[in-house]
């Protein structure tokens, strides 16, 4: 496009036969400056990321080697020293650099952690064996892998809603004859990377329900006539007599057909009783206290969202636990057996401040609610076994 | 240049960027003797700077792209050109050097980014000062944090947006291994929730709010509540280190527990509607955040809870009686625009033969938010039924823009399934709503000032593309599966798997929902 008598635009790539007529250069022209656009654009972003990336790592080393020179022990933020490197010089507090970073500082620190990043993914696509000696941060590029996920994970059996139909699954809960998923053996042989599908308990029976049918169960536990429904599950609990627990379930899990039958849940959620939230409310009532103490952030101070791993942490209000007791995740595996259970981390919230021995204590008999370690195991056996049967005594559909 | 009148010289002086931690304060060396010759030197470069990004930014692309070669040509070219920070020339690249070594200026804009470049280091650099001004106009389209135009356009007192914190998004996170990327495990024909879950977690409003303890979940006495689960689910996405599948069981109990009118037809119908859920989702989320009313579709409802702050928006349906002109307007607020899909596809099947039924988002908007059409009403001028025209056009314009495409066509009542819609419809990662807004109708005008408005106007009303929902299969055996974009990168999310996607399968995908985000928060 410009007036200067060039062949075509700026790229030089998309060039017209000399005799070509003018019109037909001048497209070549305009599509050729179009294309050198388009990588122009390309490259500012990537130019962009890439640089600011190096000098803020210039200026992370900098700085670090600044504390560690003033009196190793110092809090101070900005030492009183000047310390200058391959490619940056710290002054008065201040960063400034030398030369280009881009050719200065080779590697790229995370401004967070301060460790080296990783530059390409450990597996898949462009992947390339990270030095063992190096401690990475733990942000790694993501994993383009067939069949895995970015973080190269992958699952024992083909999951429901996977769009695969139900035959193609190895590992069919309904099925007896092939092995429940995660059954004893498996977890053993199975590496790091390949996942079983965790349970969760419901929160009303308190029974722990593969998450692949905890729809349907909470359909037909909940929304199906509740209360009595619930009850007469939590007696055949305590009798410890499986039989037909779960009749109502008789979609079978493995489906992703997302047709549950509708008789399964025929009755109308509206229906509900109040009253059937008799013994929750109980429960959020003793929580009520502690509630209270929990300090309160300010709605806008961002809060930093760590959760312990122990369950011993977790002070949140009761309700939220007899909820977030959903989140237990079992391996339904070895370990399993030995009735460890995996406990997904608590929000850890902001301990408040002077919480009395007392008041902890009065923790004790909400806890007591939640079932043991052993009555679980008990339990989810039972549920093993009472949906086993259940499947064998009604062929799924299809 | 009449393009970059020099701005007179405001009595405040401008000041460099405080230095970060871990953060160099100057790009590069040069700018760095740049910033410290003295306070004048330093007025006048940010200054410059600004009024370059306005030429860039405000303005057609004309003016920026029209250089002045040193023979005294003027050239306008395609492919970037160059302003000059210390003087008022724009320069291809060519001439830039020979500028520099005339005139000793060593800083130049390039047209397109707006980035700078320094001829010393003979490399483009990212000065903190510069940057800041930059990222700002690109964004907001202001410099300053507070003044924003065209307000009438969106919610004058907007806590999303008056507050910097909604917007920033340096949310602390607890991990640099936690990224907020997890998938979701299918609890039994649970994708349709699945794909909206992912797109609640992906929005950054939604994200900002959840993660700054909007909801007080602590304090929060409801039982089963649906929005301290998503509390529980917002931390653990984004304060854990794991990357195992999510059990949203929390949600599920929440949901089972509910009893929306939404919930009904969901939990009675087993119906896998992702949009029932999206509604679903957003009315008990505002009733446990907001006000309490239940948002009755179809009257005006304001209220400032987080749901109302990002999904909802306004139309204006403008009804003219063709027998005395008389004009009654209607304003009512909306979660969502719901786009027909049927009666377009076949109109274009019949003119087109080639493209037979492919559509594009912009003709769907069209069809509803610009043309008009005849309808029966009672008018009180002519106190008769009368002829009318009805138009409808969107008077304010949400932070988060929902989209559903009628993809589904129920014939006669919600347990006779029917057809659906397969056809494709080309949607783009850009959108501008101010077409169909009704400032966009009544614009125009060709004076200087009034295209400099329109461009503003328009860049106001841009949106990107931030996930989208897409029902794949026959219609009551089909699975959902949904694309959400974090940063520039695409993922695709398909219940508790997550992988890495390309532009091209986002666009090609046959979506259900849009979400877009207007730019100016993203
Ligand atoms: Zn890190
Ligand atoms: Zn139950
Ligand atoms: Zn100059
Ligand atoms: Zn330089
Ligand atoms: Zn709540
Ligand atoms: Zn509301
Ligand atoms: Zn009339």
């Amino acid at each position: 496009m410009s007036s200067e008598p060039s062949e075509t635009g700026k790229a030089g790539i998309i060039v017209a036969p000399d005799d070509a007529p003018p019109m037909d250069k001048l497209t070549h022209a305009v599509l050729d400056d179009l294309l050198y656009n388009i990588v122009h654009d390309l490259l500012v972003k990537v130019h962009r990321d890439e640089k600011i990336a190096r000098a803020n790592t210039a200026a992370i080393k900098v700085e670090k080697l600044a504390k560690s020179t003033s009196d190793g022990a110092t809090t101070d933020p900005k030492p009183d020293v000047e310390i200058e490197t391959d490619a940056a010089i710290y002054k008065d507090g201040k960063v400034t650099l030398k030369g280009n970073p881009l050719k200065s500082t080779k590697e790229i620190l995370c401004p967070r952690c301060h460790l080296p990043r990783l530059v390409h993914p450990t597996d898949g696509k462009g992947a390339k064996k990270p030095d063992p000696g190096v401690i990475y941060c733990k942000k790694h590029p993501y994993i383009q892998k067939p069949g895995y996920d970015i973080y190269g994970q992958t699952w024992v059996a083909p999951g429901p809603g996977r769009g695969k139909k139900k035959k193609d699954q190895k590992l069919d809960p309904n099925d007896p004859s092939s092995p429940a998923p995660g059954a004893e053996g498996s977890a053993k042989d199975r590496p790091a990377n390949v996942l079983s599908y965790p349970s969760a308990t419901c929160p009303k029976c308190k029974r722990c329900i593969l998450v692949t049918r905890l729809n349907n169960h909470m359909g037909s536990c909940i929304g199906n006539n509740g209360r009595n429904a619930s009850r007469a599950a939590a007696q055949k609990i305590s009798n410890g007599s499986n039989a037909g627990s779960q009749n109502n379930d008789n979609t079978p899990p493995g489906s992703q057909k997302g047709t549950p039958r509708p008789g399964s849940r025929a009755g109308s959620p509206r229906k509900r009783d109040v009253d059937e939230f008799d013994e929750d409310v109980e429960e959020s009532d003793q929580a009520n206290p502690k509630k209270k103490k929990k300090t309160k952030a300010n709605a806008l101070t961002k809060k930093v969202i760590l959760k312990a791993k122990s369950p011993a942490t977790n002070i949140k209000k009761e309700k939220a636990k007899a909820s977030s007791n959903l989140n237990v995740e079992q391996k339904m595996d070895d370990d399993a057996k030995d009735s460890t259970v995996e406990v997904a981390p608590k929000k850890q919230t902001p301990k408040p401040k002077g919480v009395s021995p007392a008041k902890k204590i009065k923790l004790g008999p909400a806890k007591a609610q939640l079932p043991s370690p052993a009555g679980k195991k008990g339990k989810r056996d039972r549920d093993m076994e009472s949906e086993s049967s259940e499947t064998l005594s009604s062929p799924p559909p299809r | 240049m009449a393009a970059r009148p020099a701005t007179p010289a405001s009595p405040k002086n401008h000041k460099v960027r405080a230095p970060q931690p871990g953060q160099p304060m100057y790009g590069c060396e040069h700018l760095q003797r740049l910033f410290n010759q003295d306070q004048a030197t330093t007025n006048t470069s940010i200054q410059h700077y600004k009024a370059i990004l306005r030429s860039i930014f405000d303005t057609t692309p004309l003016i920026p792209q029209t250089a002045k070669a040193i023979d005294g040509q003027i050239v306008t070219s395609l492919t970037p050109t160059y302003l000059c920070l210390q003087c008022p020339s724009t320069l291809t690249e060519d001439d830039r050097t020979k500028h520099g070594s005339k005139k000793s200026h060593r800083f130049y804009v390039d047209s397109r980014s707006g980035a700078l470049y320094c001829q010393m280091c003979d490399d483009i650099v990212w000065d903190p000062t510069f940057e800041e001004l930059r990222l700002k106009k690109i964004g907001t389209g202001t410099f300053s944090t507070r003044k924003r135009k065209h307000e009438e356009l969106f919610e004058t007192s907007d806590p999303v947006r008056d507050n910097p914190t909604y917007i920033s998004s340096n949310t602390t996170a607890a991990s640099c291994k936690s990224s907020g990327l997890r998938g979701i495990y299918n609890a039994g024909a649970t994708c349709y929730q699945n794909v909206v879950l992912q797109s609640f977690l992906h929005n950054p409003i939604l994200r900002n709010f959840y993660l700054s303890d909007g909801h007080a979940s602590s304090s929060c006495t409801v039982q089963y509540c649906l929005s301290c689960a998503m509390d529980d689910m917002f931390q653990d996405f984004y304060a854990l280190e794991n990357t195992n599948g999510y059990t949203a069981a929390n949600i599920l109990s929440g949901f089972w527990f509910s009893g929306k009118r939404a919930f009904d037809v969901l939990a009675t119908t087993n119906e896998q509607d992702a949009h029932e859920f999206f509604q679903f989702l957003a009315e008990e989320l505002h009733e446990r955040n907001g006000d309490g009313k239940k948002p009755e579709s179809g009257s005006e409802h304001s209220c400032h809870c987080i749901i109302h702050q990002t999904f909802y928006g306004k139309l204006q349906t403008t009804t003219t009686c063709q027998n005395c002109s008389g004009v009654t307007n209607q304003v009512q607020s909306f979660l969502d625009l719901s786009l027909p899909l049927e009666n377009l596809g076949h109109k274009k099947g019949k003119k087109g033969g080639a493209s037979r039924g492919a559509l594009t988002l912009q003709e769907c908007l069209d069809e509803e938010y610009i043309k008009s059409d005849k309808c029966e009403y009672r008018c009180h001028n002519c106190s008769s039924m009368q002829q009318a025209r009805r138009q409808t056009t969107i008077k304010r314009l949400p932070n988060v823009l929902s989209i559903q495409l009628k993809r589904f066509e129920y014939k006669q009542g919600r347990h006779e399934r029917a057809a659906k819609i397969d056809t494709p419809v080309r949607f783009p990662l850009e959108l501008n709503m101010l077409p169909y807004t009704n400032r966009g109708r009544g614009s125009g005008g060709s004076s200087q000032d009034a295209n400099k408005e329109n461009y503003e106007l328009a860049r106001s009303c841009t949106y990107d593309l931030l996930s989208a929902v897409v029902h794949v299969g026959e219609i009551d055996s089909g699975h959902y599966v949904s694309y959400c974009r974090v940063g520039d990168q695409w993922f695709a999310f398909n219940d508790h798997k997550v992988e890495l996607a390309q532009k091209s399968d986002v666009l090609n995908s046959k979506a259900y929902l849009l979400f877009y985000v207007v730019r100016s928060l993203s």
